[in-house]
């Protein structure tokens, strides 16, 4: 995997990018020499690089591995991975058990690849019995669940990545930037040379078009399912699932993108919004955030 | 005649030697500006071309002149 | 899920986010959907004095904006024209009569009074579309496309122009080109040049539609020189080729000696022109070169705007342009424009009051006022506020006048006693509103 960063003048600003967490990232910087783009673009890549390293679920010896094969041995967690959890389990809660980081092995029968591969109601069903955070044994800062069961953090790591970058940039005191990973960004201040950041949503071409959006700080993250589902018999499996069904949460948005005070939290609302399939829009109005649905 | 040409080719080389005048990136902001732009408002531009063509003989300069009407 | 339930989950949401990042209360986010519609529409009113023109226009450009900075512009005019025009006939001492274009009736003018045309009550429609995209880091590319429609004339054109940046872009070359195609109709039909003016139901000497093309080549160049100077610079050139007359326009055909308007035998019971009128006759081709500068000059808020422009032709006609602007703030939401521009021109080679019967008759005359030598001036103030939806709203007035000589020699007998130029005295408002 490409580790290496590329940093180039884009009209009245720096912009460094590399990958992480499967995304392609990118650092927006208004700073005036290039080495101070460089240091915060090296500074926001080796904090991605190591919060991918530490938790993902493809690297082994990770904290993510030590718990997943763990094989219902406890594990102990050190901080950061503690403050994750309990955050896990507040959203675990708030979504009336929608939000699961034990929900990831559903991926075993669920292929998302845009094909008709539709599992069959009994293999659905076989997997659910390693789904469900109340099955796990969580006092921090001590963690145990029964072999089989896998925890993920994929539906929080991007945000949560982006949020402490812009922490780690604010540190530095220096001038405006954007963090962009992958569509979940944030700013951390408003730009000086223009009048704001300009973000685009992207549509679906003719019905539903590009959006833009005049970003003076604060962060956007957006959740949907524009490139992962499944078709069949006319149905659009998204792939959302609801792991208190094993099944697709059904009628959820396209996407929706919230703008809030942090990546963690826009990113947040936009899952538990898209979890509430239908009635989305209801939940979102009722938040009082900027969103942007899309059915 | 062609002392126009000359002159208009003089011109143009004298700006292109200009290559070393200007600004950096991050001194753009006041020539960002809206009132800093060469054609503020289009539509009044457009106005005024189209009213001195129809009264005078000369049009355009700043881009295409007005035309295609027949202004008396 | 009740209203107060959901209201909490943020709460919550939001004091969980805080303990997980550790950091204090973040600022408040700022985002707003950036509209993808943006409008320019302007009211116009231009008269000019006594019963010449007076024209009210409406316009609009709408701009959508797609993601990648590329844009869509569409605009519409639509102009309803009134009043009457000079033919190009000299004042005499004694009441005229002509012929109106349309063949169909006759006009009368009083003694002393200069001849004006009045058949231009006209309607106009104008349409123009065009699209903007990068092309690459450093270039943009326009294209577009024109038309308009009037009862008498129709165009169609195509333009486009390509735009590169150097230096930072600190240097910008441009270069377009503009193509139209017009085609006239005139009302009863082109005459045949340098023919007389006939009487009315005699339309032996007219000729069927006309059309002519022009071609439009620019180049520029943009250069920044500092924070707060931009100066620009371009060359154009233009091509017109075909039927460059005016159709309606006429010219005294006068005594070589006293240099009154030649007397007319009418037919009993048929009327016509008092006087003899030759049609007029331009070239078939035009050629023009101009060269533009303008600089913009910030100081303190307020903003100078300074352009001159030099055009030259083969018809003979140099003309100086001078268009100053001087915009000063006027509180955080308005400002004012005082405007003044300053405009010369020579006369066109053909350009003559009138054809004297002495001499031969020439391959080219007209004595149109718009190809004569002369001086204009428009003065103006603009004044413009942000509303408070936070749209921008404009009013500007101004003044225009033109004043010409007829050159000396041209003047022939009793003519030098007459105020023979026709000279313009016009005002101009246009409010304007952006959304």
């Amino acid at each position: 995997m490409q580790r290496d960063i590329r940093l180039d003048l884009a009209v009245d600003a720096w912009q460094g990018r590399f990958q992480a967490m499967g995304s392609p990232c990118e650092v927006v910087s208004e700073a005036r020499k290039r080495r101070d783009a460089l240091e915060v673009t090296s500074l926001v890549a080796a904090e991605a690089w190591r919060i991918e390293d530490k938790f993902s679920r493809y690297l082994d010896g990770n904290i993510v591995d030590r718990i997943n094969s763990a094989a219902g041995r406890p594990v102990e967690v050190d901080n950061e991975t503690a403050d994750l959890l309990d955050f896990a389990v507040t959203l675990y809660r708030l979504s009336e058990h929608r939000f699961d980081i034990t929900s990831g092995v559903l991926r075993r029968v669920w292929r998302f690849d845009g094909s008709d591969k539709v599992p069959g109601s009994e293999s659905v069903g076989e997997v659910l019995q390693w789904v469900g955070w109340h099955r796990v044994d969580w006092r921090r800062p001590v963690l145990a669940m029964p072999h089989g069961m896998e925890i993920d953090f994929g539906g929080i790591g991007k945000e949560y990545a982006v949020d402490r970058c812009a922490g780690l940039i604010k540190e530095l005191d220096g001038d405006p930037c954007l963090v962009n990973f992958g569509g979940d960004l944030v700013a951390t201040q408003a730009p000086g040379r223009r009048r704001s950041w300009k973000v685009a949503i992207e549509g679906d071409t003719a019905a539903a078009p590009d959006r833009i959006i005049d970003l003076k700080q604060g962060a956007l993250a957006t959740s949907g399912d524009a490139r992962r589902f499944l078709l069949r018999d006319g149905i659009r499996y998204s792939h959302i699932l609801d792991p208190t069904t094993g099944w697709p949460i059904r009628d959820a948005p396209r996407s929706i993108t919230i703008a809030a005070d942090s990546c963690v939290e826009a990113g947040m609302i936009s899952t538990l919004a898209i979890l509430k399939g239908a009635a989305a829009e209801h939940f979102l109005e009722a938040q009082d955030v900027a969103y942007w649905c899309r059915r | 005649m062609r002392r126009t040409i000359g002159v208009a080719a003089a011109a143009l080389l004298f700006c292109a030697g200009c290559s070393s005048m200007g600004v950096e990136p991050w001194e753009r902001d006041i020539l960002a500006k809206d009132e800093m732009q060469l054609t503020t408002d289009e539509l009044e531009a457009a106005t005024d071309d189209h009213i001195y063509f129809s009264k005078e003989a000369s049009s355009g300069g700043r881009g295409f002149g007005g035309g295609g009407c027949g202004c008396n | 899920m009740s209203r107060k339930e959901n209201c909490s989950i943020s709460a919550a949401l939001a004091a969980a986010t805080c303990t997980l990042l550790g950091s204090g209360v973040p600022a408040p986010v700022d985002a707003q959907e950036e509209p993808l519609w943006d409008f320019n529409t302007s009211l116009l009113y231009y008269g000019e004095d006594g019963d010449r023109v007076k024209d009210f226009s409406v316009s609009a450009i709408a701009r959508r904006m797609f993601v990648d900075d590329r844009f869509l512009t569409l605009s519409l005019t639509v102009d309803g024209l009134t009043g009457a025009t000079p033919s190009g006939a000299i004042r005499q001492d004694v009441p005229q009569t002509f012929t109106r274009p349309s063949g169909n009736a006759a006009y009368t003018v009083p003694p002393e009074v200069l001849p004006l045309d009045d058949t231009f009550k006209d309607t106009r429609v104008a349409l123009g579309a065009g699209w903007q995209q990068p092309v690459g880091e450093t270039s943009l590319i326009n294209v577009g496309a024109s038309a308009s429609r009037e009862y008498d004339y129709t165009h169609v054109g195509v333009n486009a122009k390509m735009a590169r940046d150097f230096n930072q872009r600190n240097t910008t070359l441009s270069a377009g080109f503009a193509y139209s195609f017009d085609s006239l109709d005139p009302v009863g039909g082109a005459p045949t040049p340098l023919t007389p003016m006939l009487d009315v139901g005699d339309t032996s000497n007219r000729l069927g539609d006309q059309d002519k093309d022009v071609l439009d080549l620019i180049i520029g160049i943009t250069q920044v020189l500092s924070r707060n100077l931009v100066v620009q610079a371009n060359y154009s050139y233009s091509k017109s080729d075909g039927y460059l007359t005016d159709p309606y326009k006429v010219l005294s055909l006068v005594d070589g000696t006293t240099g009154d308007t030649l007397l007319r035998t009418l037919t009993p019971g048929v009327a016509g022109p008092s006087h003899q009128f030759l049609f007029e006759n331009r070239p078939g081709e035009r050629t023009k070169h101009s060269i533009y500068g303008q600089v913009k000059y910030y100081m303190n808020g307020k903003v100078l705007d300074a352009s001159y422009r030099y055009m030259t032709d083969d018809w003979d006609i140099d003309s100086h342009t001078v268009d100053l602007r001087y915009r000063i703030p006027f509180g955080a939401d308005s400002y004012f424009e005082p405007h003044l521009r300053f405009y010369t021109q020579s006369e066109a080679e053909f350009y003559q009051l009138s054809i004297p019967d002495s001499q031969p008759l020439p391959g080219f005359a007209s004595a149109d006022y718009r190809l004569g030598n002369f001086d204009a001036i428009t003065a103006g103030l603009k004044y413009g506020w942000r509303t408070r939806n936070d749209n921008e709203m404009s009013v500007r007035v101004e003044a225009y006048r033109q004043s010409g000589t007829v050159p000396s020699s041209q003047i022939i007998g009793n003519q030098a006693a007459r105020d023979n130029y026709p000279d313009l005295n016009a005002v101009i408002v246009q409010v304007g509103y952006r959304f």
